[in-house]
């Protein structure tokens, strides 16, 4: 783990929160513009595929339809549900873009959302044990845990995960292997699992049969053509995030490290623990610009598109502290986070006969 | 068709489940704003259809609310909702039409003054214009028309004009026979809201009398006195209403109760003007928890979050250092200072953290 000295770290805090004071300042109508701009663009492409899906018997407007819809699922859970709820346009106290209130496009409730995402994962960033986004306590992607033959099919797991993402999210917070360990008991989950019932049931109902029911006649193309647009999503998204903390040399932390924590040791924590890739900017936005998730985790709360603008700045901040500003392209980055998984599905003394730089 | 969907209850519920939010109808304004801005359902629009200039600094702004508008009674106030820098403003302003005209054609009047250093009656004045579109609230307030036939006093300072101009255009139409008299009082003749019409009134309605006083003009200024109320022919059997600056309102308050006139005869309305920020050191202050009816004193620079957990409360919360907005909420009135950026916010109702807010003042919460 990078260390820092307490001066570094004091200025390490200061620098970066300058960054962020100049950036507050600066919010105003381009930023309500912006996500104005791009809410208008997902309204467009939900209406125009709902719409095309039932002509879905004609391949290519079968195809338009899926992307349509895909790509809008895609941009409200990215750059809008996402963003909105960590408060980035709370500013604007427009109550439709209100951080608290904002219910999204997808299985996963806002509220559970905001426990598990916004407090838990982004105050204990891949801090092992306490941040339960760390391989979603389903994949074993470094050598705190101990291995057990179960491991060996993670990536089975993986991508039953990376299919049915949105319903993982979604029960993220059952928190089953505690449950599962008796650390905690299933009954204290009664409420969660309720409301997860309700917006699972929202979802399902919407999406695989209201939709297909409304248009009989040709339900079953309209059926395929949702699956086809949440598939599609849940694949995109998590993707991204994997992307952001399970790159090759994104740091993990310990507890211990962690106990009575400065901002300034936050913010390296934060730096060190997420990783970038690059791309031109229709991917940043479908990505909810986290593909600048150093920035995102540097700055949660500051509007997405301002990510690639800052990102320079941050770059050099990183520089003068000697700290690895973790990029790559999308295919580079994801490879790596394919490799974790594999690696650590072996079990510790083959995987380090094979790639011995693991250790 | 849209309104279905807020009024029809089944329709509502599938609404609810197929755009995830309460109000589905306002799913669609991103598209509908872009063919009418007058089909926008998060808030009922109004179209600016003229903007007439009052005095130096007052103009009159002719809205045509939507028609799914509830309408109001003479002296009512409306909510005001429009974007400056890409933030909601919500201001409260008297309107100065009456009922009537909105009957007969569909528009309603603000008349608004600049305020110094306000932000938005300054960016009213200077950006507001004939198509701008604005919010407008339903009406609310209890500054109504006397309900009989009954000798009237109206005591109005500067802007406070406005919801008398919508009561006594609306006592004329009714033919309103008893006596009304308006104690009008401006700075100079210069500052005269909506002389024209107030003229007009006087000539075509006997039942009033007008009088304007200019309280910076002549040799000896004229002010609210004994003198000028014992001009007011039989002042102990009128019913009363004032509206005006705070001053001036308890000075009239004062005069009309010496004179045995019943404080239930007496009806006044607000409007309030911004204080000034405080310096640094001013912080802390009264804390209203308003949902939980809870009413506590902050002293120094803790923050709403402990304030509010100091009285029992447990308010939603998450990180306590402003990173995850999981406790964040509505403040309904005062100021708060942001203890990251040492910005003051403004008085109005706004959203905030209470992790990192600091009451500058009274402040009231929505928790």
């Amino acid at each position: 783990m990078k260390t820092l000295t307490h001066e570094q770290l004091n200025s390490l805090e200061q620098d970066l929160n300058a960054i962020r004071d100049e950036v507050r300042a600066d919010l105003g109508d381009r930023d309500a513009r912006y996500i104005r701009r791009i809410i208008r663009l997902h309204r467009t492409l939900a209406v125009g595929g709902r719409l095309m899906m039932p002509l879905g018997f004609i391949p290519p407007v079968f195809t338009a339809a899926v992307a349509s819809l895909g790509l809008s699922k895609i941009i409200e859970n990215m750059e809008i549900g996402h963003n909105v709820m960590h408060g980035q346009y709370d500013w604007m106290n427009d109550p439709a873009l209100h951080s608290q209130t904002y219910e999204w496009d997808t299985v996963c409730t806002g509220d559970s959302w905001r426990r598990t995402h916004n407090y838990e994962h982004h105050t204990y960033t891949n801090v092992i044990g306490k941040d339960r986004d760390y391989g979603y306590a389903l994949l074993r992607l470094n050598d705190d845990h101990k291995w057990r033959p179960a491991h060996s099919l993670q990536f089975i797991n993986y991508i039953l995960l990376t299919v049915f993402f949105q319903w993982g999210v979604g029960l993220h917070e059952l928190e089953f292997d505690r449950i599962r360990r008796g650390e905690i008991r299933l009954s204290e989950k009664k409420q969660f699992l309720k409301e997860y019932a309700r917006k699972g049931g929202r979802q399902g109902f919407k999406d695989y049969v209201f939709f297909p029911l409304l248009t009989l006649p040709v339900a079953p193309i309209v059926l395929a053509g949702n699956i086809s647009a949440n598939l599609i999503r849940n694949l995109w998204s998590s993707t991204v995030i994997f992307c952001g903390h399970f790159t090759e040399d994104a740091e993990t932390f310990t507890e211990a490290e962690c106990e009575n924590e400065s901002k300034g040791q936050w913010y390296l924590r934060q730096l060190t623990g997420s990783s970038n890739f690059t791309g031109s900017k229709f991917v940043h936005m479908l990505s909810g610009h986290l593909s600048h998730q150093i920035e995102h985790h540097v700055f949660p709360d500051l509007p997405a598109h301002r990510y690639p603008e800052i990102a320079p700045r941050v770059q050099a901040v990183c520089k003068k502290y000697g700290i690895h500003y973790n990029t790559g392209s999308f295919a580079g980055q994801y490879g790596t986070v394919l490799k974790r998984i594999a690696q650590y599905s072996l079990p510790d003394k083959l995987r380090l006969k094979l790639s011995p730089q693991t250790a | 068709m849209l309104s279905l969907l807020e009024k029809n209850t089944p329709l509502r519920w599938l609404g609810k489940q197929l755009f995830n939010r309460d109000d589905p109808a306002a799913f669609f304004d991103p598209l509908l704003e872009r063919i009418n801005p007058l089909w926008v359902r998060q808030y009922v629009p109004a179209l600016v259809e003229s903007v007439v200039d009052e005095t130096a600094d007052t103009k009159t702004f002719v809205l045509r609310p939507a028609d799914r508008w509830a309408g109001f009674e003479a002296g009512q106030h409306v909510s005001i909702g429009l974007d400056i820098g890409g933030v909601r403003y919500n201001r409260t302003f008297s309107l100065s039409s009456a009922p009537g005209q909105w009957a007969a054609d569909g528009s309603v009047s603000l008349t608004i003054k600049r305020l110094s250093g306000g932000l938005v009656t300054n960016w009213m004045h200077d950006n507001v214009s004939t198509g701008s579109i604005l919010g407008i609230g339903e009406a609310f307030g209890d500054f109504r028309v006397p309900e009989t036939q009954e000798p009237v006093l109206y005591i109005a300072g500067g802007s406070g004009i406005t919801p008398v101009l919508s009561q006594l255009q609306t006592l004329a139409a009714s033919h309103y026979r008893a006596p009304v008299t308006l104690l009008y009082f401006v700075r100079t003749q210069a500052d005269i809201i909506a002389a024209e019409t107030l003229t007009a009134l006087s000539q075509r309605w006997p039942a009033l009398t007008l009088n304007i006083i200019a309280t910076d003009e002549g040799e000896h200024p004229e002010h609210l006195s004994t003198t000028l109320l014992d001009r007011v022919p039989d002042v102990a059997a009128r019913r009363c209403y004032l509206c005006g600056p705070k001053g001036l309102m308890d000075i009239a308050e004062e005069l009309l109760v010496q004179r045995g006139i019943d404080q239930a005869r007496i009806h006044s309305t607000f409007f309030a003007v911004p204080k000034a920020a405080l310096d640094g050191d001013a912080l802390g202050g009264a804390v209203h928890f308003s949902r939980s009816k809870i009413q506590v004193t902050s002293k120094g620079d803790a923050v709403l979050l402990d304030i509010a957990e100091a009285a029992s409360l447990t308010p939603r919360h998450g990180c306590r250092m402003g990173v995850c907005h999981q406790c964040s909420c509505r403040k309904t009135s005062g100021t708060v200072v942001n203890r990251l950026t040492g910005k003051a916010s403004g008085p109005g109702e706004d959203t905030i953290q209470l992790c990192i807010s600091v009451p500058q003042g009274p402040v009231s919460v929505d928790i």
